[in-house]
């Protein structure tokens, strides 16, 4: 018994420490950001593509604030994920019901693609392929799921 | 095991409700830290991203990389000082050296033109 609560309190201790200096790495989608954050928001690393600041300074304050809190949601949800091998799905889901869904749960799709600035173009017209009028002829080698 | 879960869980919930009811009274706590030449702007939560990080047009001359560098000094500065004013307004109602542990630490007090008190 002595020996399981050893077992255990070192398997604790290394979860702390693995927690302790998580982090994640997360790219805008967009491609011109990309963040190394904690899971307690501590941006630990920033890279900014040289095209980023070409687009003002409002798209860079905008873009860096969105990619550190996606990457923040990574850490904490990786967090919940080596929590759960460690400890078990059913601890997780008790720390979860203390401390609030895991970022997972909570925002699903937390990205939403952006509005394009013109109207996407309407899909090319391609002639329909004329009508075989006569049965017998090959048509079913030419349309084999008999769609006209 | 559920029994040692449920007591968590409800010591959890009253100290959220405590703290609710301070941060109700006190509104959102954030920290806000600036460049010295209003390059970078950046509003902090305690233990979280930043809710905001502004950029000055003049600051895209510095290039990618010392914005970026810049960008995390200040944030960091901000995080430091929401985590200093969530733990004053939490002392009353949360152990300070629970708060310290949780990583929410107290700075020391700097007037405006950065001395410490």
């Amino acid at each position: 018994m002595a020996a399981v609560n050893e077992e255990r309190m070192q398997a604790t201790e290394q979860l702390q420490r693995e927690l302790k200096s998580l982090t994640a790495t997360v790219e805008h989608p967009n491609g011109l950001c990309t963040v190394t954050a904690s899971p307690r928001g501590e941006i630990k690393a920033l890279h900014l593509h040289p095209a980023l600041l070409g687009q003002g300074p409002r798209a860079v304050g905008d873009v860096v604030t969105e990619t550190v809190r996606l990457a923040t949601n990574a850490a904490v949800q990786t967090s919940f994920n080596r929590m759960a091998l460690a400890l078990g799905d059913g601890m997780a889901i008790d720390v979860e019901s203390i401390a609030g869904d895991s970022p997972f749960r909570s925002t699903w799709n937390p990205v939403v693609p952006p509005k394009s600035a013109a109207p996407e173009a309407p899909p090319e017209r391609r002639p329909r392929r004329p009508v075989v009028e006569d049965p017998d002829e090959d048509a079913f080698f030419e349309n084999p799921f008999g769609r006209r | 095991m559920d029994d040692d879960v449920e007591r968590a869980a409800r010591k959890v919930r009253d100290v959220e409700q405590a703290v609710s009811e301070h941060v109700t009274r006190s509104g959102p706590i954030t920290g806000r830290a600036s460049s010295p030449d209003g390059a970078v702007t950046v509003i902090g939560t305690p233990g979280g991203p930043p809710q905001q990080i502004a950029v000055s047009a003049a600051a895209l001359r510095m290039g990618p990389q010392g914005l970026a560098a810049e960008i995390m000094r200040i944030a960091e500065k901000a995080q430091r000082t929401a985590n200093s004013r969530l733990h004053q307004t939490l002392e009353r109602v949360v152990d300070p050296r629970e708060l310290t542990e949780l990583g929410i630490e107290r700075e020391r007090d700097e007037d405006e033109f950065g001395w410490r008190r």
